[in-house]
């Protein structure tokens, strides 16, 4: 089985084959690897890898929120990155819809809050994760950033307005 | 004696375990989104207070002093936070008989104004930041601010009256930026404690924030304790503590507690409290404000002394005598830290990050304390503050606590949604924090400097090796989805199969 796997938006190509009980051959990029694999908890995954002794590794894979934006939460070490299986794929399947929404991202409210500032106009440009908007929710105040760079499209709030989660806040293109 | 929680989260459970302890019987109160929470399926009975918006739930005085009547209850525990600065529950516990758990109502309103607070360590003898010694409200002029700011002298720090937890505060560092760092306090203040006050008071430069908690009894009695260092700060939040400071001598720590248990004595003081100071790099220290309960971090001070802050303060609501050796309580056995977690991205610049928490695994082992207030299958509201869990660890030197907290941030596993683990992974590997060199600009500023850098790195063989685990959990999903469908093939096929035999029978 071959899935796209990006993890913080970098894609790799990642075979797996079984080749024994828990034994697993996995080749990344190219790259081949021998892994030993048990399941560990419900999101837990023990890792031994090539070499002796087996170096052991515990990665832990959750779904992000509610599990329907397909995002997986991966642990390792105390540190989270989020990853996503067979996004490229996915994204492709998206340009077909609409392809002039190529490239343009939206910056949405991720929870219920009031809208503190704006920080930019329409037409501003924008580098990558450059704050556009401040919403204060949870006791405070959180300024959202730019997902790339580009050049802001559409404000779609003011200072002052309540916003729902989800709603999109700015537009850049 | 049956003890009402007026509280939610991790501070509700710390008290429900010193409850338990002491075999006393448990009232949580909880609202819309909390029927699941760990407070309520801990306490021994619980009252639904109100919809989810803690001004309709938690921050209701009269829901709950009902809640405890009905209950059958004898005292209230506020926690920290909610109602338990509000000199007001205070009085409305006393008028329904019930004992509330804490310092007296006048205790509270006097020091929950910082000028008033200010005015009675004066009194005490005690420094104060250089400042303004009355409050400023909305019908003083700006003329008459700036004037007033020229004698407080810059930079200076605006404040609200009311303030507290950062909010309503601005620094100024000329008197150009003076009139629009007074109206976004007034407004700040107005917003958060319906009172647009505010006051002036000279910036130390390189402040630590070094407090002073207290236990005082109903006698006359008030016992400090060893220091608490708070100066790892986000926008004047604290998110790290640690017990003993490592600027404070032990001379240093005889006249700061003494300086603090004589602001206290200015308002006959019970129950715990603690008195915030300032440290400046010359070794001089102001008094900042006392806060009239609990604190967040009082289990760094535990760690270190072996005394239960929270069973002193029941059994002191109850009439016992505080009959600790003072020498116990302020000398320092060991280090103690306290990292807390939040359910936050600090890789999105510490955006909130409510959401269901589909595993939990806090760190153990030697030296490790963790005060959580959730559980799995619970979802981190968007209404109240978002600390999920504070991780406490103990250890002989400071060194050695700080390689604890490393070892315990790398074993504490938080699924489903992010937090500030990573960013705690970090902190404890920079240099100014190993050496103790920072102050409460610190934090801010090294952030700044990170511009936004993930605090999440993985090696290139780390994120080779999460592609490769990512893809053998797709995997075996993908297998074990198919062994499943095949199950239920097999069940129809045995169902047609008996069907068949019945048919011929």
């Amino acid at each position: 089985m071959t899935f796209e796997i990006a993890i913080d938006d970098r894609s790799r190509t990642v075979s797996v084959e079984r080749t024994a009980a828990g034994r697993f051959r996995v080749i990344v990029d190219g790259r081949p690897h021998d892994v030993d694999a048990v399941r560990a908890g419900v999101f837990g995954l023990s890792l031994l890898l090539d070499g002796h002794p087996a170096s052991s590794r515990e990665i832990q894979i959750a779904p992000s929120g509610d599990g329907g934006s397909g995002q997986l939460l991966v642990g390792i070490d105390g540190r989270t990155v989020a990853a996503t299986v067979n996004a490229r794929r996915k994204r492709r399947a998206g340009a077909h819809g609409g392809a002039d929404t190529d490239g343009e991202q939206k910056v949405v409210a991720p929870m219920p809050g009031r809208v503190v500032r704006v920080l930019v106009a329409p037409g501003d440009a924008v580098v990558a994760r450059q704050g556009v908007v401040v919403v204060e929710a949870m006791k405070m105040e959180n300024e959202l950033r730019s997902p790339k760079a580009g050049r802001v499209k559409d404000v779609a709030v003011t200072a002052g307005m309540s916003v729902e989660a989800g709603r999109v806040l700015v537009v850049i293109e | 004696m049956k003890i009402l929680i007026a509280n939610r989260g991790e501070i509700a459970v710390r008290i429900i375990r010193a409850c338990r302890e002491m075999g006393l019987p448990t009232v949580a109160v909880y609202s819309e989104c909390d029927r699941g929470a760990r407070h309520v399926r801990e306490a021994d009975q619980a009252v639904h207070i109100g919809p989810s918006e803690a001004a309709r739930s938690y921050l209701r005085i009269d829901a709950i002093v009902d809640a405890a009547r009905d209950a059958g209850a004898d005292a209230v525990h506020p926690g920290y936070g909610f109602l338990a600065e509000n000199a007001a529950f205070a009085r409305a516990c006393r008028d329904a008989g019930l004992t509330f758990i804490g310092p007296s109502p006048e205790a509270i309103a006097l020091m929950g104004s910082k000028t008033a607070a200010r005015q009675a360590a004066i009194r005490a003898g005690v420094p104060v930041v250089p400042g303004t010694e009355q409050p400023l409200d909305e019908r003083v002029p700006d003329a008459e601010i700036l004037r007033i700011a020229d004698a407080v002298g810059y930079p200076l720090v605006v404040k609200a009256v009311a303030g507290g937890g950062g909010k309503g505060m601005r620094t100024v560092d000329d008197a150009a930026s003076l009139g629009a760092a007074v109206r976004t306090a007034r407004s700040e203040a107005g917003s958060a404690f319906g009172d647009t006050s505010i006051y002036l008071e000279r910036r130390i430069v390189e402040p630590r924030h070094i407090e002073i908690q207290l236990l005082g009894d109903t006698y006359g009695t008030i016992l400090p304790f060893a220091e608490r260092e708070c100066s790892i700060q986000r926008r004047h939040q604290k998110v790290v503590e640690e017990s003993p400071s490592m600027a404070v001598t032990p001379d240093l720590r005889r006249r700061m507690a003494d300086a603090a248990v004589a602001v206290a004595r200015t308002v006959e003081y019970s129950s715990a409290g603690t008195i915030e100071f300032l440290l400046d790099r010359d070794g001089a220290f102001y008094f900042l404000e006392m806060n009239t309960r609990l604190q967040v971090e009082h289990p760094v001070t535990e760690m270190v002394t072996s005394i239960d802050l929270v069973q002193w303060q029941i059994r002191i609501a109850r009439g016992e005598r505080l009959n600790v050796d003072s020498g116990r309580a302020l000398t320092p056995h060991g280090h103690a830290i306290e990292c807390r977690i939040y359910a936050e991205d600090p890789d999105q610049g510490f955006l909130p990050s409510p959401g269901l928490i589909r595993g939990l695994r806090p760190a153990a082992g030697p030296g490790v304390r963790d005060d959580g207030g959730v559980s799995v299958g619970y979802t981190v509201p968007v209404f109240y503050d978002s600390m999920i869990a504070k991780l406490v660890v103990w250890a002989a030197s400071r060194r050695e606590a700080v390689d604890r907290m490393a070892r315990a941030l790398r074993e504490y596993q938080v699924l489903g949604i992010r937090t500030t683990i990573p960013f705690f992974l970090w902190l404890m590997r920079q240099p100014e924090y190993l050496d103790g060199r920072y102050d409460t600009t610190y934090l801010d500023r090294l952030l700044a400097e990170r511009a936004g850098r993930t605090f999440s790195d993985l090696t290139a063989e780390e994120e080779e090796l999460t592609a490769m685990a990512v893809a053998v959990d797709a995997y075996l999903r993908l297998s074990e989805g198919q062994a499943a469908a095949r199950q239920v093939d097999l069940q129809g096929l045995w169902k047609q199969a008996a069907r068949r035999e019945a048919l011929r029978g």
